[in-house]
């Protein structure tokens, strides 16, 4: 198992978000998680990526234990967290931006490679380099936050609402490039509100509701799920 | 192709010239080639040399706050630490050039002096980060800007006691520190410490911008200023990054006290008049931007020897504070604008 969270608890001061919450995520799989709004999604990547401290609870990375560090530490074992609001270097251009995405890494070459690999990923950004990452659009913006995400070179990445506040169009777009990350061997973690399509198109899913797990099974088994039909698409 | 290029630059020139940053450097150089004209070089000359030195101390208010969301009130009391140092490094320093006058500690000697002082200076920034600032960082996440800054003043008011405690209060100064006839400039004599502590400040701040633009700490810092938890999910220890910064500002305001010794001679309250000017400068560039301050140094430096060459010496925190004003009410973002979102973001 590559990321094991068992029994985690956490929230903002004595406010209590996630009960009991268990998942894994195996090597090359791609997870989503999805549930209604304030249903502690957000939380949860958060605690795994070490922004948030866990009040008890246990998360495993690699085998080890990594609950409570704080991010930076959490950050340099090979998790990036590409988070709903990007937390982008706003008065840094897009290249600083991605520099700063590599900060970890200290070859040079690898450096480079990692460049050559987001830009391969996100023609768009090759455009916008000298740009200052604040003027961007918002699905410019996100591009730039996965690919600052994956400058460190990860083996899992967390993406929170991959299409919040996207057009349809860009919402694709984005989404075809997390396909293409997982064609490529890479393990995603995905929070999204838009379940129709995340369910369409990630292996295996965890139902958030009240900051506890309520289901879970493979994606395409959790579409045709009663509850969550009731639930999140109406019908 | 290249007329294109060339064009670009000048609308950018023009664009610029037409922002507020613009119109205020080209209306402070208008400004300041009128005075010297009207008054002859020495109005120059001196608003270059207070803008030097002002220039270093706005610098670190300005990382302080824009690094670490403190608004720093204790920061005259680095200067002042910075004196101090200087003092009792120079005095035996002093004594041995008056017996030795050929000795190459004559031109050594006060940049030792100075180097001695940003190291103490460095080493009570460390010191007051673990011990006072890392501490309400542990206690208190909300309402961050207002205890941090009711910190400072206790802090400042501790250390300006602990050195009438242990210090006295009497003023320890020098007389100079580096000896020989002034250096002449458009007519202008400029005596040696004044040349050489802008000298300094320029240094200091060129060596200070290429360390904030092109090394990796340099950017880390920038980074955490931006976006904490974004620095965080790149992997840059916050820690390390807040120590360092306010180290860095406050061996950049033990510099400054050290230089102008031969001015500001050691006494407790030394620091507060170049806090109050640095607040003004940083106010006046918009909080948290380091470079602007740098500008912002020079104009408010030039505000304040102009009020005192045309209106007279006691109004010279007047002008100053009426402009302060002027620009809180109709651009409160500061001249430059900020790469602080504004305090209650964070």
């Amino acid at each position: 198992m590559l990321l094991e969270v068992k029994n985690l608890n956490a929230g903002y001061g004595f406010l209590q978000i996630l009960r009991d919450v268990s998942l894994t995520v195996d090597t090359g799989e791609y997870v989503c998680l999805v549930g209604p709004n304030g249903a502690g999604k957000s939380t949860t990547l958060k605690t795994i990526a070490g922004l948030v401290s866990p009040m008890s609870g246990e998360i495993l990375f690699k085998g080890e234990p990594i609950g409570g560090l704080p991010g930076n530490k959490v950050a340099r074992k090979g998790i990036a967290l590409v988070s709903e609001a990007m937390n982008l270097f706003v008065n840094m251009t897009v290249q600083e931006n991605l520099a700063m995405g590599a900060y970890t890494i200290r070859d040079k070459r690898l450096q480079k490679d990692r460049l050559d690999f987001v830009f391969d990923l996100f023609p768009r950004l090759v455009e916008r380099r000298n740009q200052l990452a604040g003027t961007m659009s918002g699905g410019e913006r996100k591009m730039l936050a996965i690919g600052r995400g994956l400058m460190s070179n990860p083996t899992l990445l967390l993406v929170d609402e991959p299409s919040f506040g996207l057009a349809p169009l860009l919402t694709e777009s984005v989404f075809q490039s997390l396909d293409t990350l997982i064609k490529q061997g890479m393990t995603i973690m995905v929070v999204e509100q838009n379940v129709t399509k995340t369910l369409s198109v990630t292996d295996r899913g965890y139902v958030l509701e009240n900051g506890r797990i309520e289901l879970s099974g493979k994606s395409s088994d959790l579409a045709c799920d009663a509850h969550v039909r009731k639930v999140f698409l109406g019908v | 192709m290249v007329e294109q290029v060339e064009k670009r630059i000048w609308e950018r020139i023009f664009k610029w010239s037409g922002s507020a940053a613009g119109m205020a450097v080209i209306m402070t150089v208008v400004v300041a080639v009128a005075a010297t004209l009207d008054r002859g070089g020495y109005v120059l000359v001196n608003t270059v040399v207070t803008g030097g030195m002002l220039a270093l101390v706005a610098m670190g208010l300005a990382l302080v706050f824009g690094v670490m969301n403190i608004p720093m009130f204790a920061h005259g009391e680095y200067f002042m630490i910075g004196s101090l140092t200087a003092y009792y490094v120079f005095t035996p320093i002093n004594n041995y050039i008056t017996m030795h006058p050929d000795s190459a500690l004559t031109f050594i000697g006060p940049l030792i002096t100075i180097v001695a002082a940003m190291i103490v200076g460095a080493l009570v920034g460390v010191a007051s980060e673990v011990l006072v600032f890392s501490q309400l960082r542990k206690r208190s996440r909300e309402n961050w800007v207002m205890n941090s800054f009711l910190l400072t003043v206790g802090l400042s008011v501790v250390l300006i006691n602990a050195h009438q405690l242990f210090f006295g209060a009497d003023f320890k100064g020098i007389t100079r520190y580096w000896a020989g006839p002034p250096i002449t400039v458009m007519d202008v004599f400029i005596s040696r410490d004044r040349a050489m502590s802008f000298a300094l400040a320029a240094i200091v701040v060129v060596v200070f911008w290429f360390f904030m633009t092109y090394t990796r700490t340099g950017r880390a810092i920038r980074a955490v200023s931006q976006d904490e938890n974004g620095a965080l999910m790149v992997g840059i220890g916050l820690k390390g990054i807040l120590l360092l910064t306010m180290s860095l500002s406050c061996s950049l305001a033990a510099i400054a006290g050290a230089s102008l010794l031969f001015m500001y001679p050691a006494y407790p309250s030394v620091g507060l008049e170049p806090l109050y000017m640095a607040w003004f400068v940083v106010i006046l560039a918009g909080l948290g931007n380091v470079l602007g301050a740098v500008m912002g140094a020079f104009m408010v430096a030039l505000l304040k020897v102009l009020t005192i060459e045309y209106i007279g010496s006691g109004w010279d925190f007047v002008v100053p504070s009426a402009l302060i004003i002027v620009v809180l009410i109709f651009k409160p973002s500061g001249i430059f604008g900020s790469e602080v979102r504004g305090i209650l973001d964070k």
